[in-house]
Order: structure tokens, then C-alpha cells, then sequence
């Protein structure tokens, strides 16, 4: 008998075995949600700016309206991830962990280009089955960096950047109008344009634009800092009188209380 | 035919004004072929947590009793009920340990906070959660329910406005779907207590 | 091609096996019990893949006989399927999985209660009043979903599997003929012999 509880730490290949004899057996593997998105990033004169859409999906169906994909790494570090959601989700939360652990350590700020090796050793690792494709942007004692990471580890450190499905069309937006020495409001708009391009020309992208602007010290975290796409309120109510539905059975208040969650039935 | 489409499945939970609610459909079937009209998706991990799970009906039970046991665990360590969120946490960790060998089930997660506020939450296979302020769906039956939720669901609704709200939403949804239905049941959660209902449901 | 069916009513539940051993077009054997006794209220029958079957059941009736052992006490028929349910979806993760549908037949003796539980090759699990595996299920369902209710009585249920039978005759393309009819209730398990149904 397996023990009960095994100890906790990395992945587990257990159901590998059975999912493989169903997939033999014809039946299609299920895919996770990814974002088909549009995220970018660019240097400018006092620091970095972030940018990404807001949209998820799982196929053709939008699995969010308005999630977020620039994630926390450290306190100077934002990272956006496109790709498998989950992947971009925990991968950067974990390295997260290990950058605080490495600065409680060492007693300073981490370096974008520690949270840059880290995350690559980590995707390489994985050889590529870690769907996260990632734009690394941060602000530390040697200045400004901006980084792309890609699923299979290797990495490029540009002055201005995009990823994703929609990262051609916002990638046009930077190669007509990017130039060094950009003033804030200059680079702000900018990511903003080249998201909004990602969002009307990529139907992978979609909804708000959320921008993060890191600088010496500051870090300005904007939710929403575009929203092109708001639902127009809806005219009529499709409120239903009380009763319409029919029903059978009604359990007594069940307060699903304590002893519910113990019963072994 | 996708795995997640053997048994057949249909989950939704819906924000209300402090009060929430999460519905099921009651099929169990093998394909085409329908075994089990009573089959419960929804748990109760709490008195204020409820927790869908939509997919492969053996991951169905065996994700349950892991979450059961789980919770029951974080109670006698903590000496504290687990919270919505904490709970979602966990069950994103579960499923994505399993990142390369998942277990075939998208849950849906329903509760009131400490403060009674609604919290809903559903993921994918591996674990990729998914916060929004107004409903989520899962199952079979996910595009209807999309297409239901989208035009019904409207802000601050009560609890019996939400529990028409989510039931017609719900049945609207498997009427158009032949691998889910056969019965349902709705959960309320409001701060008195939970209200638990079996709608009558075409049976075709 | 296995036929196994089951019925519960109130106190009582009555679960039917073929008794073919089939290889391929070959008939190896007509009178193969595929039903074990667990406790003495609560049996299993099996269907699939056949030495996955035997033995699947035996090392289930083992573990559920060494219980009842060293404890002193049946375990009672929902344990003892949640217990066959847990051990099918490990051994589906671990080595070769098992072929195996099961039935899981039972009468508690505390509540009084008879009880049927599906379990498929997925270990999947359904507590139901009435069940069928493989192809049989085409043809049974039908008929236990007019002729049943929850308040049968015995005779009732023996006359449900006279017409499943009846069906599986004329419309299956499978000639079984030959079935273990197994009853249990408060007086334990006791098997109907074909020719008194």
C-alpha cells in the first residue's frame, strides 16, 4: 500500500502510465489553457515598461476576460508570460520564492540577470514541455534590462521586445516607432499602441491592456491602463419571478456542516 | 472524442450579493450510453466551501477523496476550517504536481470568505486558476453555459433570484448538450446556511 | 462479451453473471463462475479481460477476508466497493492496469439496507439501484428502466432478470443459456440455480 502522504516536492508521473494506455486507446488528450497573447516590453530613458493583454483562452472559447499576466517576481522584477497559463503562472511564482530566498541571503536586491539565469536553467531543464515563453523586465544596480525567455531556455536581451501570438503585429508598432531616450509618457503609449495592436489583429489577444512601469526605486503596476473593450450595459434584464424553476427535492438546510466533510460514505 | 467527454459533465457556480451558488448536472454515462442518473459532481468541503469537479468520473472520486482528505488534515493541523482561497491554492498545487500526467478534471470552486463574501474560482486540468467576479463554468456543456451565464447573470442578485438565475442557466445549457443533464442540483451558500435543491430536468 | 447485470431493491439485491469464458471466437469454458463472496453479505461479480478478473477478485477477496480477520467486523458493502475502487485506480497507475468492470453486490446488516455499486475498468463509481456491463448493457437497461421501482419485491427482481434474459435470448447475438444467479439480503448470499427462476 502507498504511503499516505509521500513527500511533496516536484512533479509527479504516476497518472503518466494511465493517460498514456487512454490516449492508445483513441481518446483525445485534453488541452490546457493558454494565453494567445500579446505581451511586450521596452527600455526608455528612466527605466522599463511592460505591457500585456488581458485574455485567456482554452480553443477557440475565452476561458478569462481579464486575467493577469504580469506577474510578480520581485519587488524591482515583472515578468509577463505568454503561453500555457499554468506553466507561466507557477513557474514565475516559484522562482519568485527563490529570488526573495536569494535576497534575504545575500542581503540586497536580486539582479535581473540572476532572475534571467534562473528561469532559464529552469525552462531548459524541461527541455521545452514547460509551455512558458516570457518577457523579464526589471530595474537593478547596474541599471535598466529587459529580457525575452523562451520555452526551451534560450533568452535575448533587446531594447525593446514582444511575445506571444500577437507579438508581429506589436512588434510592427516598435519597429516604426521605437528610438532610444524615450520620454515616460513616449514609452507608455507605445506599449500601449503595441498591445492594442496585439488585441484588434491577433484573435488570441483580446480585452485591457495592463502596463508596469519600473524605474530606479518605483514600480507603478497599472491595471486596466487601456480598456477598449468594455461590455455596453445590458438593455433588458433576463431576471426570473420566483418559482420559475422547478424543483423536486429540497435537502433540509443542509449547513454542510463539519460532519459532512468526515462522512466516508 | 476527448477524455474529458466520456462521462459527460456540466458544472457552474455564480457570485451573488453575499451569497453564492454552484449547480451540477446528475449524469453518469459511458459515452453515449447513460449509467447513473444521481451521480454527484459537487462536494461539500466545508460549511461554507463547495467544491465541482467536471471530466472523468474516476478522477471525479478519486480528486474528492484527495481534497477530503486534505482538508480534514488542514483542520486537526490548524485547528481552523480551510478558507476558499487557501483551498483553491491547494487544489492548483494538486493538479499542477501532475503537470505532465494530470488528472482529468476541471474543478470549480464555491464559498463565502471570512468576511461572507463570495469567492468563486475554476481551473483547468493542470491547475491554472481562474479568479472572475461573476461566474464560472465546466463540463461538457462549457460553450452553453458560457452562452447562458453571459446573458443571464446580472450584479447583486439574491439568493432566490440567483438560484433561478443559475438553475435556468444551467438547464438551458444541457438541453443542448447530449452528454450532460439527466437531473441537477443546485447549492446556495448565504450566510444562514446552505440551501440544497434538486431540480426536475429533462430526462431525455 | 461478458453479461453481468444487477438489481437492489429495499433489502434485498440480486446480481447475474454469465458463466462463458470466451478467447477470441472460441468458446473455452460454459461454467465459470465469475461472482466471489467478499463477506457473507456482499459479493462482487467480474467482467473483462480474463486472467485480470481472477485475478483482480482474488486478491480483492483476500484483503476483504483478512479484514473481517483481523478485525472482527464485515466491512460493509460501500466500504468494501470505495475499498475495490481505491485498490483498481492504483493498480491503474502503477504496473499493467486491470481489465476489469466490476459489480459490487451487498446487504448491510446494521441498516438493513441492500446496496449496488458500478465500478468500470476507469474505476469510475456509481452507487445505482440497477446496473449492467459491456454489450448486455444494451439490451438490459431498457428493461430494468420500465420494469423498475424502489420498492420491488424479491419475486419482482427475479421476474426483471427473466425478461432481461428473455431479451438477451432473442436479441443478443451472444447465446449465453447459462447464469449464476446470486441473491443477498438479511439471510446472506444464496444462489438461485437456473432452473428454479
Amino acid at each position: 500500500m502507498a504511503p499516505l502522504l509521500e513527500p511533496n516536492a516536484g512533479f509527479k508521473f504516476d497518472n503518466a502510465k494511465r493517460n498514456q494506455l487512454l490516449s492508445d486507446k483513441g481518446y483525445m488528450v485534453p488541452t490546457a489553457t493558454k494565453t494567445g497573447t500579446t505581451i511586450v516590453g521596452l527600455i526608455y530613458k528612466d527605466g522599463v515598461v511592460l505591457g500585456a493583454d488581458t485574455r485567456a483562452t482554452n480553443g477557440s472559447i475565452v476561458a478569462d476576460k481579464n486575467c493577469r499576466k504580469i506577474h510578480y517576481l520581485a519587488p524591482n522584477m515583472y515578468c509577463c508570460g505568454a503561453g500555457t497559463a499554468a506553466d507561466t503562472d507557477f513557474t514565475t511564482s516559484m522562482i519568485s520564492s527563490q529570488l526573495a530566498l536569494h535576497s534575504l541571503n545575500t542581503g540586497r536586491d536580486a539582479r535581473v540577470v540572476t532572475a534571467m539565469t534562473m528561469l532559464k536553467q529552469y525552462l531548459f531543464r524541461y527541455q521545452g514541455h514547460i509551455g512558458a515563453a516570457l518577457v523579464l523586465g526589471g530595474y537593478d544596480v547596474m541599471g535598466p534590462h529587459l529580457f525575452t525567455i523562451y520555452p526551451h531556455g534560450s533568452t535575448d536581451k533587446l531594447p525593446y521586445v514582444t511575445m506571444g501570438s500577437g507579438s508581429l503585429a506589436a512588434m510592427s508598432v516598435f519597429e516604426s516607432s521605437w528610438r532610444p531616450e524615450l520620454s515616460r509618457e513616449e514609452a507608455v503609449e507605445m506599449v500601449k499602441d503595441a498591445i492594442e495592436a496585439g488585441i484588434f489583429n491577433d484573435l488570441g489577444s483580446g480585452s485591457n491592456v495592463d502596463v508596469c512601469i519600473i524605474t530606479k526605486d518605483n514600480v507603478e503596476y497599472i491595471r486596466g491602463y487601456s480598456q477598449p473593450n468594455e461590455r455596453v450595459p445590458k438593455e433588458q434584464s433576463y431576471r426570473f419571478a420566483p418559482g420559475t424553476t422547478e424543483f423536486i427535492a429540497t435537502a433540509p438546510a443542509a449547513t454542510a456542516n463539519d460532519a459532512a466533510a468526515m462522512d466516508v460514505s | 472524442m476527448s477524455i474529458m467527454q466520456y462521462n459527460g459533465s456540466a458544472v457552474v457556480a455564480m457570485t451573488g450579493k453575499n451569497c453564492v451558488a454552484i449547480a451540477a448536472d446528475k449524469r453518469l454515462g459511458q459515452r453515449a450510453l447513460t449509467v447513473d442518473m444521481g451521480f454527484d459532481k459537487v462536494f461539500p468541503m466545508t460549511n461554507r466551501l463547495y467544491v465541482g469537479l467536471a471530466g472523468l468520473a474516476t478522477d471525479v472520486k478519486t480528486l474528492h477523496d484527495r481534497f477530503r482528505m486534505h482538508v480534514n488534515l488542514y483542520k486537526h493541523r490548524e485547528e481552523r476550517t480551510i478558507a476558499p482561497k487557501t483551498f483553491a491554492h491547494m487544489v492548483s498545487h494538486m493538479l499542477y504536481e501532475r503537470r505532465f500526467g494530470p488528472y482529468f478534471v476541471e474543478p470549480v470552486i464555491a464559498g463565502l470568505d471570512d468576511n461572507q463574501q463570495p469567492f468563486i474560482c475554476n481551473m483547468d486540468l493542470i491547475g491554472c486558476p481562474n479568479f472572475p467576479n461573476d461566474f464560472v463554468v465546466c463540463g461538457t456543456a462549457d460553450e452553453n453555459l458560457f452562452g447562458m451565464c453571459e446573458s443571464l447573470w446580472e450584479p447583486d442578485l439574491g439568493p432566490e433570484e440567483l438560484f433561478e438565475t443559475i438553475s435556468q442557466a444551467l438547464l438551458n445549457a444541457v438541453d443542448r448538450d447530449a452528454m450532460s443533464g439527466w437531473g441537477a442540483i443546485v447549492h446556495i451558500l448565504t450566510p444562514d446556511g446552505v440551501i440544497t435543491r434538486e431540480l426536475k430536468g429533462r430526462m431525455d | 462479451m461478458d453479461a453481468q447485470f444487477a438489481i437492489a431493491g429495499k433489502d434485498f439485491a440480486i446480481s447475474v453473471a454469465d458463466k462463458k469464458v470466451t478467447r477470441s471466437i472460441v468458446t473455452m469454458k460454459h461454467d465459470k463462475d465469475k461472482t466471489y463472496n467478499l463477506t457473507p453479505h456482499t459479493f462482487i461479480s467480474v467482467a473483462g479481460e480474463p486472467g485480470d478478473t481472477d485475478n483482480f477478485s482474488e486478491y480483492i477477496q483476500a484483503n476483504i477476508r483478512l479484514y473481517s480477520i483481523r478485525n472482527s467486523q464485515d466491512l460493509t458493502p460501500s466500504e468494501t466497493a470505495n475499498f475495490i475502487r481505491g485498490e483498481l485506480a492504483n493498480a491503474l497507475r502503477s504496473r499493467r492496469p486491470y481489465q476489469v468492470n466490476t459489480l459490487v453486490t451487498g446487504y448491510d446488516k446494521t441498516t438493513g439496507k441492500a446496496s449496488l455499486y458500478w465500478i468500470d475498468y476507469l474505476s469510475a463509481m456509481a452507487k445505482v439501484p440497477y446496473a449492467a456491463h459491456g454489450y448486455c448493457s444494451y439490451f438490459v437497461y431498457s428493461t430494468m428502466d420500465r420494469e423498475y421501482s424502489p420498492d420491488i419485491s424479491l419475486e419482482k427482481g427475479l421476474d426483471i432478470v427473466r425478461k432481461c434474459m428473455a431479451s438477451l435470448k432473442q436479441r443478443f447475438l451472444v447465446d449465453f443459456s447459462d447464469y449464476v444467479i446470486k441473491v443477498t439480503d438479511k439471510q446472506g448470499i444464496r444462489e438461485i440455480p437456473m432452473s428454479e427462476l
